[in-house]
């Protein structure tokens, strides 16, 4: 075209024109709920056993098929669970006349394709009625990722601490360097404890690594325990149903809270989806990471959101995976954790999926840093959205898990943060933390605004420290020891859970004093109107009460 | 509101949609339900009925506030005798705050009684596996890996958990992924 | 899989089309970059080399693809690689996995082979890995998950920080780049590449030693 039409030329600047949309291919997987090679749903029992799943006799069946059949799917009730038409199951869904028990009893005897078949005959608004009502826990939360470019730790801290204290209930760390993990974890540690005690956190690096972090008392929880839906995807991410298994297991003999990760479109991104739905294929996650016995799952494309969100109805298929997790009866962290669009519209309409009717994590991931700081390659929504955030919350009287501040708290509890943590270095023999790190820090929008640290002296100390066996108690130890006994309390406060292992039960979190509000003494009663979890009292007080707000008084 | 009154209501709700199932199944649905609510004062009736004698989701969770008299940390102190007076006076060990395989097992009973039976298996192979050295369990998650041992290896491996550390659930585990690794040919060559 | 080499390229244009990747970025999709001589001497063996590096690429790497997910055509990527391990007085080595394209395991299986324990993997869209033989496959020393980000000055980097592991030295990691839009951007298109990758795995075929 040599003359444009202006209105297209306009639009074709638009932010929404710089995102990757790609047409269907069913030969590679590259479909979002709907590929013909998609299985018809169809179980056969004999003397108790899964003899053939969704059409495939066990002799062919891989290791997930086997996984499944045999730790997951219920075959007391699957005669009755597959004799459901599924457009009545469906509606059970959304029938708040049916509870959620009676649900989530018979979607144990369902196969993936029966359950596919289920969610596909579901709309947008549809799903979001089945995720009010069937989450776990009553009280919808957030997690937050605290992470920068440089792995400077002080910053670390006072992200954590200012995250917790905005009100995410769990931070998640990841690495720009892979042998900073341990370090990463320390600070956000102690940084959440000064946000407010009982925060959970956690540190997403290679598995076993990961574990070890765990054992030695400094993360949390863990969740970077990735499984896929097809078996050479599971092999070329080194693991098996059985290994990933063992592990969560693993995971809680050290009294550790754990949920498994995954998502749509990983495996056609790994290129192998045997032609295969992602949706599907994120069926088969969900069921063996249920039959795995793991209390949760982190799902909702994740990492892999470029790929759905560049299909068709690839974002209801998002939805749909987060709705098939809780349909388990298992503790959903629904993503809204990764950039995919260049758009500002579509960026809000998906994370209002979950925001709406409420998850156990609503993001799986808040950048409580600036985007460029976070090495996850960038959230959905960063610190710069705080305020937004707060106003939706406001707009629609939903309680997202986010709570409004004052500058001075927010310098206040950073500073301490960074504070507390240079004793701990000093204390650990860590390479010190400088009085103008700690400055820069409290007054940081990022780590563009903070010194460099010398690097292979960093990842030399926390190597060592590592190597002398380190542990969580050291570090309560030091706080102690240089007049942060508070913090010191917290962090050992949270040692303490491992011991007693009530966060272990499905989709437990911290409240202020360390009680553990969970889907067994905080489960979703949601049946209807005047029923489940509302925003009201003290809590709306405190989340309507902006201080942007012009009051009658001051007029 | 009586287990059997709802039954009835839920019988008749279910008839009116057109839908055939059991009233036993109706009933016992209907006593998950209940056992699964939050009490109020008049509800106790339901709940009292935990499964094979176990702890009760409802009174006895969280243990750490209503039944810390059943939680001991792996050296056998109660949660209020791991103080930071402790710590800082160097009192307190690592092994003293970690997880009793007993304290685990508690939990499952929990998680059985909430209804959710594959949670309580895996707490109970992790209680199991708290008699491994941290060291020996990555090895053999690592084993467990695809490609790593071979069936011999991974066999040997069941019999070192059942022998040395008494994890039958975990040695099953193991011999079942013997098997399924030699049929999709995820052994060590 | 029954998807001819001409459909792929089809998608593959109109995907790039799509999203405007010829803008700024020096890509023409209708640009045939020549292959790379990717002559095969024989099966790679483990070197008793302790100042050599091994460089281990993807399947489709230098013939069956011939460039990276940003346009940058695979001679220059080993040229700039093998420039960085010289740099450092160290020699580059070149083989070619084939029983896997995932970056972690190549890199893993590289190191391994390499008389110095240090091993780079690259998949033919950039995505690179640092490794070391002792590390678990899936950890690694450093780690270029962004392929879109790794430009000609990032490889010379990684070629010559690989080549000071291999020499005992604790370098500086090569700065990590983040840009938060490369995924809305990219990441379809890298599904894609990587699909048309997966189609040159040869999971019975070893790794193979290549000609200087």
């Amino acid at each position: 075209m040599s003359k444009r039409q202006k209105r297209f030329q306009v639009l074709s600047e638009r932010p929404v024109n710089k995102d990757g949309f790609i047409k269907e291919w069913v030969e590679v997987g590259l479909v979002a709920m709907d590929s013909p090679y998609d299985p018809k749903p169809g179980i056969k029992i004999e003397n108790g056993k899964v003899v053939e799943l969704d059409g495939k006799p066990r002799q062919e069946f891989d290791m997930i098929d086997t996984w499944i059949a045999d730790h997951c799917i219920d075959t007391k009730v699957a005669a009755e669970a597959m004799a459901i038409d599924s457009v009545e199951y469906a509606r059970m869904l959304v029938d708040i006349n049916v509870p959620r028990s009676r649900i989530v009893q018979m979607s144990v005897g369902m196969t993936p394709a029966k359950i596919v078949d289920v969610l596909k005959r579901m709309n947008m608004v549809e799903l979001m009625m089945a995720m009010q009502k069937l989450r776990a826990r009553r009280t919808p939360s957030i997690q937050a990722h605290v992470t920068n470019l440089k792995d400077t730790p002080a910053l670390l801290a006072a992200d954590a601490a200012e995250g917790a204290f905005r009100g995410f209930t769990e931070l998640e760390t990841p690495v720009g360097v892979g042998r900073y993990a341990p370090m990463n974890a320390l600070s956000i540690l102690v940084g959440s404890q000064i946000g407010r005690p009982g925060v959970l956190t956690q540190c997403a690096v290679e598995e076993a690594l990961e574990l070890t972090m765990g054992m030695r008392g400094l993360t949390a929880y863990a969740e970077t325990v990735s499984v896929y839906g097809t078996e050479q995807v599971f092999v070329d991410g080194d693991d098996t149903p059985w290994s990933k298994a063992f592990l969560a297991s693993a995971y809680a003999s050290r009294g550790v809270k754990m949920r498994f990760t995954s998502g749509t479109g990983s495996e056609v991104q790994m290129g192998y989806a045997e032609r295969k739905s992602m949706l599907y294929l994120e069926i088969r996650c969900v069921m063996l990471t249920k039959g795995a016995g793991v209390q949760g799952l982190q799902n909702g494309s994740i990492s892999c959101i470029g790929v759905p969100g560049a299909v068709p109805s690839g974002i209801r298929a998002v939805l749909a995976e987060n709705v098939a997790t809780v349909l388990m009866d298992m503790e959903v962290a629904s993503g809204n954790d990764q950039t995919f669009t260049h758009s500002p519209i579509r960026n809000t309409a998906r994370m209002l999926m979950q925001f709406l009717p409420g998850t156990d994590f609503i993001f799986s991931g808040f950048s409580a840093v600036p985007n460029y700081d976070n090495m996850f390659a960038g959230s959905t929504h960063d610190t710069d959205d705080y305020d937004d955030y707060l106003v939706l919350q406001r707009d629609f009287q939903i309680d997202g898990g986010l709570r409004p501040v004052s500058e001075e708290d927010v310098i206040a509890v950073r500073n301490k943060a960074a504070r507390a943590l240079q004793e701990v270095f000093e204390e650990l023999r860590l390479p010190p933390i400088t009085d103008e790190e700690v400055e820069a820090v409290t007054y940081a929008h990022g780590s563009k605004d903070v010194p460099d640290r010398n690097v292979p002296e960093d990842l030399r100390a926390i190597d060592e420290f590592m190597k002398r066996g380190g542990n969580g108690l050291d570090v309560v130890r030091a706080l102690a020891k240089h007049g942060f006994s508070d913090v010191a309390g917290a962090v050992l406060n949270m040692l303490k859970q491992k011991v007693s292992g009530d966060y272990l039960q499905t989709s437990a979190i911290f409240d202020d004093d360390f009680v553990v509000l969970s889907a067994v003494n905080d489960p979703n009663d949601y049946q209807g109107p005047g029923t489940g979890y509302r925003l009201e009292g003290e809590r709306w007080e405190m989340l309507k009460n902006i201080p942007q707000a012009i009051s009658p008084e001051d007029v | 509101m009586a287990d059997e009154h709802m039954s009835k209501k839920v019988e008749d709700m279910i008839k009116a949609k057109g839908l055939a199932i059991s009233p036993d199944r109706i009933a016992d649905v209907v006593k998950q339900v209940m056992a699964t609510m939050q009490g109020g004062p008049g509800d106790s009736s339901g709940g009292s009925a935990s499964p094979k004698g176990g702890l009760d989701a409802r009174k006895d969770y969280p243990l750490a506030n209503k039944r810390p008299d059943l939680v001991q940390s792996a050296s056998g102190l109660k949660l209020e005798d791991i103080t930071l007076d402790k710590v800082v006076d160097g009192n307190l060990t690592f092994d003293d705050i970690k997880i009793k395989p007993e304290t685990l097992e508690y939990q499952a009973q929990i998680a059985e009684s909430a209804g959710r039976p594959r949670l309580a298996a895996n707490l109970r192979r992790a209680a199991e596996l708290t008699r491994i050295p941290d060291e020996r369990v990555l090895e053999i998650y690592n084993a467990l890996r695809p490609y790593r041992s071979t069936k011999q290896e991974l066999l040997d491996l069941a019999g070192e958990l059942e022998s040395k550390y008494e994890a039958s659930v975990c040695a099953a585990l193991v011999r079942e992924a013997a098997e399924v690794y030699e049929g999709r040919d995820r052994l060590r060559k | 899989m029954n998807i001819s080499e001409e459909m792929v390229k089809q998608i593959i244009i109109e995907v790039l089309d799509q999203m405007h990747v010829t803008e700024g970025i020096g890509l023409n999709p209708d640009e045939d970059v020549p292959p790379v001589d990717m002559t095969e001497t024989e099966e790679a063996k483990p070197g008793t080399d302790r100042n050599e590096v091994v460089i281990g690429v993807s399947p489709a790497f230098g013939n069956m693809m011939t460039k990276t997910i940003i346009g940058i055509p695979h001679r220059e990527v080993l040229r700039e690689l093998k420039a960085g391990i010289e740099e450092e007085g160290l020699h580059p080595r070149l083989v070619k996995v084939y029983r896997t394209a995932d970056v972690g395991f190549i890199a893993h299986e590289v190191a391994k082979l390499s008389g110095s324990g240090i091993g780079i993997g690259i998949l033919s869209r950039g995505t690179t890995v640092i490794h070391q033989k002792n590390l678990a496959p899936l950890q690694n020393l450093e780690l270029f998950s962004q392929s879109p980000l790794v430009d000609l000055e990032t490889f010379r980097s990684i070629g010559r920080n690989a080549a000071k592991y291999a020499k005992g030295e604790s370098p500086s990691p090569v700065p990590v780049r983040n840009d938060p839009m490369a995924r809305p951007r990219y990441q379809g298109l890298a599904a894609l590449l990587h699909n048309k990758e997966v189609q040159s795995v040869d999971q019975g075929k070893k790794t193979m030693e290549i000609s200087r």
